[in-house]
């Protein structure tokens, strides 16, 4: 916005002029936030429109995080023939939603807040299920909902221009504020004043729709009879409300701005502020929530300011400490102008918002940012192909879900992503957010629908994108007979060696040239022929690293051995099945034959589906269970969330292994003492929580508050740990991280001294291609804060261009690395060589063609309070 | 009938504190033994001068009826007075007031000034010294103590009991009342039914902020008396296992010392969120008292001071929570949960999401409370007082319909048998103690607790000379003796309100009166 535009200075106080009728009478009182519990909260968006019923997935996998209590759905980018109107209506009407607590308050609301104003399209009571009942878990019933395409008739919208002088605007601003204006009155009428609550605005947007019950979020779109309806966009929230008894859902997200529905995870410590900050504006919340106030929020900045995304992004989530020091000096300038003058009404505490926007004739978009702390759990995910569908999620196997879902009724989407990431907040990195704009690109004439086409930038309008040139394997293609002979060669003579590696080494290079027929046909052949043991291995290898995969997408190959390992899997014999090698399996049903292994059993196989994620019913308490038994080998799989992998043996586990494959969940490893932990993929949040010691190895990211507490334990990571990793860690935990942390790494870290026999942190800074290509982030750690307040310990960053500066160390100092700590790292880095594949000498120590010593390339912080002041004194001239 | 205290325990007080190897120690009795002051001279009310006109006549060791004035055997001369037991100018109406019994007119009676000193307005001298008088004899404070309440001027000073004229249920022994305490109540729930004898546990006192042998002996009395105490967030030393089934394992936001095996043992695990003394602030160990043995068991670096997060950096929200209580859930199949809040405006709200997550106990610590770590613009500044938060807790879960699922326990300033009986009447379940307990072992509230070598007394200390002060035999003792004195006064007070037991107390606020607003009834 120009400083000097009138005009734009004219809107805006015409605007929230216009509003001045919305100020109660008298002064203005603060309202308390009505008590909100947390939520999980999942949302994508495709490049065509997807069917209401794979919302299901996502929804019913993160119930754990609601009660049942309140769930919600918003649709965006809706098909026309499923609501019986033109194009046209839909595109240009105001899909007007109102839910009615007491139905007799249908008739009054149309008299007074519809009719008069509106000439309407289509209108009428929604469908639904005859009984509620009828619905799983939904024990409140839900409100009729009445729905409109409406536009406003000309001659108010010519009064209501005069009245509230926006002359300024344009005729749909003036139109679009007049929906909102008289939503809010109707809300105030029938919901917020005092007295019963009888009816209020679900959403006024168009071409979305919001929808919410008191139930979990599946059941909105059953009741409701949405399983069909079809959407670009959907987004949807499970509620946490921690009272006992909710009797309408006004509270549940989301919340409708004007064209956009906003749902939130987290929890604002500064709700009165923002709620004052909107006060002057004259925008008071009427529901009484943080969402409400978000989506206030946000629709002031987007309509009335009309900043760019990247400014709402930056209001909302300011850019601070060392991350604005990197911007650039014109975007600090702006960046300084909008923190000061929003930053009061910047949200502060935990919070995640997915937000599902009609951006009009740009198409639709999903939008997540996350709070500069980074305190709630987000993934983003992305698959690109013939159909392209971003995601994100609280947690990753609601991705998996949802993805496995699409994949189950079109072919086109592959039930695996092809890239996941999570956002930094306020970072001058990423932004800590995403935009996933799906934008039409073709045809759209004439009633039609345009073709789209999936594009993700972050904040800064950066793309992401997946690698070129690769496709999604087919599935639904037959698998024929492979003619290349020298991949049945290979087998048989690994086979015949009995050495699986020496089977991986040749896929490794062979898979790139290979077709997807020969891929399937290979992985095929070794989990027919090979043992059990020999071909879960190779597979296992197939999934864990990275190799070029040439026109295949690595998701793909991922879900082709996967496949293998699941056929290998589930030829494995149950508890009471015939005796037939080391292998035993146990399922839902059949988890009643739980007992010990017998002769020559090694290897327990826990097929995760139809467990809970937690509590007595869970596969993690069955494997204690088996433990205890006496099986030493434990294999999870077919996880989806289960949270408490790998916790709960107690104490002295030495010789007690756990993999884990598909999506584990929370808590993986915590506490652990002594047994080793395989994860075959990413891991979630609060990995290893208070380990003690023992081994756990993530072929993958890691999620939040990984290693809080922890007292000991060698843990490795191929890629990336999210916020606040070994925070509070003390003794002598070992971790190496290949890739990096967002923030926070090792605050108040008081793990003694590493040399004699303290815990460290390494952190290389890498990122391992999907192609198996290894190259050096930009930054080994962007964070602003590492080893802040810590008394212990040490970091070794791999830093070789020296881009790690003292601003990002709170009590900690930079430190040459000397001879012993090599010593003390070197087997480390050994050892994560034979995990991870990463070679100290031709990945580590070589900097641009060039090999290093450890000292040019690594260098040590720890805290300012461990080092000898005289040491401190020697070493600050020469650094 | 009493025994001396020094004559049973002689032999174990030789033998040291090697519980391990002898388990037999771990079992402890409520029997109530007289275990007088560490000191030659406790500090009392009253002062008692004698005059170098006494001839040693020995008058006076037979006029005082509550020793006093003493002279051993084969001693020729009276000894120093005991002075701390003179209950004052009162015991001339008894006949036997050695002032004027003494023939040489050698005595003088005067107040203490020391005395004074003493305390603050919440724990007054007075109180101070009737917790002393409780853990010594095992019974009542003497009536020249105010016992009951302190002079605030607010709480549960300000609270009193309306006592009918005659206990109202004729046939209602004191022997019969109940003063059991059920901590799980959820009915669909299979751990199991836990219950403790006397409706009040021990307060979380971490190894590091306090001396081993007072915690020893908090866990030991606890055990006596069939309830619990509680690590605190510094660890799970090993002299605790043997009484393991009384302990509860504290999870705090520093971790410090938490390990799988300390929660499988446990019977309870407290989440403790925050402290009523400090919310929004997370544990203060203050470097000087982080020795190598606390260091150790912290498995942190000695010296440094040891500031617990403010949060659990694992909790944000309510599924969080869930989460972090599903987890512990995992670890022990069998332990009950405890969330320990403190009381922020909205704690009815936290209250019931506690509940929701699954807890079992939902503890709610009030500002009254305090330790001496806390910085002092926390102290009492912060947060709701405890008693508003009993009551709009208490209503809110009844009004939620889940009032009988969940114990409500409370603690933050809850100094006496009275201010227990008030809050369950206000609608706690039970309370936990905190300062009492280090009262009855010889605090004299100086506050002095967290930096330095730590408490002049030896209570709140970890430094190896002052560790000395204590022995576990002794603070047992005195323990035991306050936990007896505390259960008579409680079921006294249920005994002349008519109320057969402390689960029939919950919520009867009909039986108290707030002086500020109801003047009506008169406390009798």
């Amino acid at each position: 916005m120009a400083a000097n535009d009138h005009t734009a200075f004219d809107r805006v106080g015409a605007l929230l002029d216009g509003r001045k009728e919305f100020r109660p009478a008298g002064n203005w009182e603060f309202k308390p936030q009505e008590a909100e519990g947390g939520c999980g909260v999942t949302g994508f968006a495709c490049t065509i429109p997807v069917r209401g019923k794979n919302i299901y997935e996502p929804s019913i996998q993160m119930r754990n995080r609601g009660n049942g209590k309140g769930g919600g759905i918003a649709a965006c980018g809706l098909v026309p023939e499923d609501f019986g109107v033109s194009r046209s209506v839909l595109e240009e009407s105001y899909l007007f939603q109102v839910a009615l607590i007491d139905p007799a308050a249908r008739g009054d609301v149309e008299k007074e807040f519809i009719d008069p104003f509106f000439t309407i399209d289509q209108g009428g009571i929604i469908p639904t299920v005859k009984d509620h009942r009828d619905v799983p878990l939904l024990e409140v019933k839900p409100p009729d909902v009445a729905r409109y395409f409406v536009r406003v008739k000309p001659d108010v919208l010519d009064r209501f221009a005069v009245e509230k002088n926006l002359k300024a605007l344009s005729d749909r601003e003036i139109e679009d504020e007049f929906v909102y204006q008289n939503s809010f009155r109707l809300n105030n009428k029938y919901y917020a004043s005092m007295g019963e609550k009888r009816a209020f605005v679900l959403s006024h947007a168009r071409n979305l729709l919001i929808l919410k019950v008191v139930g979990f979020a599946e059941a909105v779109v059953q009741y409701y009879c949405m399983e069909n309806s079809r959407a670009h966009v959907w987004i949807a929230h499970q509620r946490y409300p921690t009272r006992g008894r909710v009797w309408h859902p006004g509270g549940c997200h989301p919340f409708i701005g004007m064209n956009e529905a906003l749902v939130h995870n987290g929890d604002f410590a500064n709700y009165h502020s923002v709620c004052e900050y909107l006060a002057q504006r004259n925008l008071f919340p009427q529901f009484l929530t943080d969402t409400e106030a978000s989506i206030m929020l946000f629709d002031l900045m987007n309509r009335a300011y009309k900043y760019p995304i990247e400014y709402i992004i930056e209001s909302l989530a300011p850019t601070t400490e060392l991350d604005f020091d990197r911007l650039a000096p014109e975007k600090q300038r702006i960046y300084r102008e909008i923190q000061s003058a929003q930053i009061h009404a910047s949200p502060d505490g935990p919070w995640f918002f997915i937000i599902a926007r009609n951006l009009i004739k740009n198409g639709f978009q999903l939008l997540g940012i996350t709070d500069t702390a980074m305190l709630r759990p987000q993934v983003f995910a992305l698959q690109e192909g013939e159909v392209s569908i971003g995601l994100i999620c609280s947690e990753k196997q609601a991705i998996d879900a949802t993805l496995a879902n699409l994949a189950k009724e079109d072919k086109r989407f592959s039930p695996v992503a092809d890239l996941y990431w999570n956002a930094r907040g306020g970072s001058s990195t990423d932004g800590g957010a995403f935009l996933l704009n799906v934008t039409p690109e073709a045809g759209g004439v004439n009633g039609e629908a345009p073709s789209y086409k999936l594009e993700i930038t972050n904040k800064f309008g950066a793309p992401v994108s997946t690698r070129k040139g690769q496709v999604h394997c087919d599935f639904t293609a037959p698998v024929v007979i492979s003619k290349v002979n020298e991949d049945a060669r290979a087998l048989q003579t690994a086979l015949d060696a009995n050495d699986p590696s020496a089977l991986f080494g040749y896929l490794q290079t062979a898979i790139e040239g290979m077709d997807y027929n020969r891929l399937r046909w290979c992985v095929k052949e070794i989990a027919g022929k090979a043992a059990a043991a020999f071909g879960i291995e190779v597979l296992t290898l197939c999934i864990d690293r990275r190799y070029p995969t040439g026109a295949k997408k690595r998701s793909s190959v991922i879900v082709i051995c996967r496949e293998g390992l699941e056929s290998i899997f589930s030829s494995q014999p149950l508890l009471n099945g015939p005796m037939a090698g080391p292998f035993r399996r146990i399922t839902w049903d059949t988890r009643a034959l739980l007992r010990g292994p017998g002769d020559g059993e090694k290897t327990l196989l826990i097929d995760a589906r139809g467990f809970q994620p937690e509590g007595d019913h869970c596969d993690a308490y069955l494997a204690v269970d088996a433990f205890h038994m006496g099986w030493r080998h434990i294999v999870h799989y077919n996880s989806r969330g289960t949270r408490f992998h790998a916790a709960g043996f107690g104490p002295a586990t030495d010789g007690l292994r756990i993999d884990c494959y598909d999506n584990p969940g929370d808590y993986l490893g915590s506490g652990i003492d002594g047994l080793e932990a395989y994860v075959h993929g990413n891991a979630q949040d609060q990995l290893c929580q208070i380990s003690k010691r023992g081994k756990v190895v993530v072929y993958g990211d890691v999620g939040q508050t990984f290693l809080y507490g922890a007292k000991g334990g060698d843990i490795y990571v191929m890629g990336n740990a999210a916020g606040r990793p070994m925070i509070n860690a003390v003794g002598r935990p070992k971790v190496v991280i290949n890739g990096t942390a967002l923030d926070f790494l090792a605050e108040s870290f008081m793990a003694g001294d590493p040399l004699t026999g303290g815990g460290f942190a390494i952190v290389n800074g890498l990122r391992v291609e999907d192609n198996g290509d290894i190259t050096a982030l930009e930054l080994p750690y962007p964070g602003s804060n590492l080893l802040s307040l810590a008394s212990g310990g040490a970091i070794y960053v791999r830093d070789p261009g020296k881009t790690l500066v003292a601003e990002q160390l709170n009590g900690g100092v930079f430190r040459k690395l000397k001879a012993d700590d090599w010593k003390l790292i070197e087997p480390y880095l050994r050892e994560n060589e034979r995990l991870f594949d990463i070679r100290v000498e031709r990945d580590l120590l070589t900097v641009g063609g060039e090999r290093r010593k450890p000292a040019e390339v690594y260098r040590k912080v720890m805290p300012k309070s461990a080092v000898k002041k005289e040491e401190l004194e020697e070493e600050e001239v020469g650094e | 009938m009493t025994t001396d205290f020094k004559q049973t325990a002689t032999e174990r007080l030789q033998t040291g504190e090697d519980f391990l190897a002898h388990p037999d120690f771990a079992e402890v009795t409520r029997e109530i033994m007289q275990t007088g002051p560490r000191y030659r001279n406790e500090i009392g009310k009253y002062g008692i001068h004698r005059a170098s006109t006494c001839i040693s006549c020995g008058a006076c060791v037979d006029t005082c009826a509550y020793g006093v004035h003493t002279r051993p055997a084969g001693y020729r001369q009276v000894v120093r007075p005991f002075d701390y037991r003179c209950i004052g100018p009162e015991c001339e109406k008894s006949g036997r007031f050695c002032i004027t019994g003494c023939p040489k007119h050698a005595l003088t009676l005067d107040e203490n000034p020391v005395f004074k000193t003493l305390g603050d307005q919440r724990w007054t001298p007075d109180l101070l010294a009737a917790i002393w008088h409780m853990a010594e004899t095992g019974r009542r404070p003497p009536a020249h103590l105010e016992s009951r309440v302190g002079n605030s001027g607010g709480g549960f000073d300000r609270l009193r009991f309306v006592f009918p004229s005659e206990p109202p249920m004729a046939d209602l022994r004191r022997e019969d009342i109940d003063t059991k305490l059920q901590l799980n109540k959820r009915k669909n729930d299979a751990r199991p039914k836990v219950t403790i004898d006397v409706p009040w546990y021990g307060g979380g006192m971490s190894f590091g902020s306090t001396n081993i042998r007072a915690q020893l002996a908090k866990v030991r009395a606890a055990r006596a008396w069939n309830t619990f105490s509680c690590t605190g967030e510094g660890g799970y030393p090993e002299r605790f296992i043997p009484y393991k089934d009384n302990m509860i394992t504290q999870v705090a936001t520093g971790l410090f010392g938490v390990r799988e095996e300390t929660i499988q043992r446990a019977r309870i695990v407290e989440f403790k969120y925050a402290q009523g003394a400090k919310p929004g602030l997370g544990g203060h160990l203050l470097g000087s008292k982080n020795t190598p043995a606390v260091a150790a068991m912290r498995e942190a670096v000695v010296g440094t001071s040891l500031f617990s997060p403010f949060p659990f950096h694992s909790v944000y929200s309510i599924e969080d929570h869930k989460k972090h209580l599903d987890w512990i859930a995992h670890v022990n199949r069998t332990t009950l949960l405890s969330a320990k809040v403190s009381t922020p405006n909205d704690v009815e709200m936290v209250a019931v999401g506690s509940y929701c997550a699954g807890a079992h106990i939902v503890h709610l610590d009030g500002s009254y409370g305090g330790t001496g770590a806390a910085p002092n613009i926390a102290k009492k500044n912060i947060a709701m007082p405890i008693e508003y938060a009993i009551s709009n807790v208490h209503q809110f879960l009844v009004a939620e319909g889940v009032r009988n699922e969940v114990s409500l326990i409370v603690s933050g300033g809850i100094r006496t048998p009275w201010d227990i009986a008030k809050a369950i009447a206000m609608g706690a379940d039970g309370i936990v103690i905190g300062t009492a307990e280090l009262v009855a072992l010889g605090c004299i509230r100086c506050g002095c607790c967290e930096g330095g070598r730590g408490c002049a007394r030896g209570i709140c200390t970890t430094d190896s000379e002052l560790l000395e002060l204590l022995t576990v035999d002794w603070c047992t003792q005195r323990l035991v003796n306050m936990h007896n004195a505390f259960r008579e006064i409680l079921v006294d007070i249920l005994y002349r309100l008519g109320i057969p037991s402390v689960a029939a107390l919950r919520g009867r606020t009909d039986v108290l009166m707030h002086l500020d607003y109801d003047n009506e009834k008169v406390e009798k």
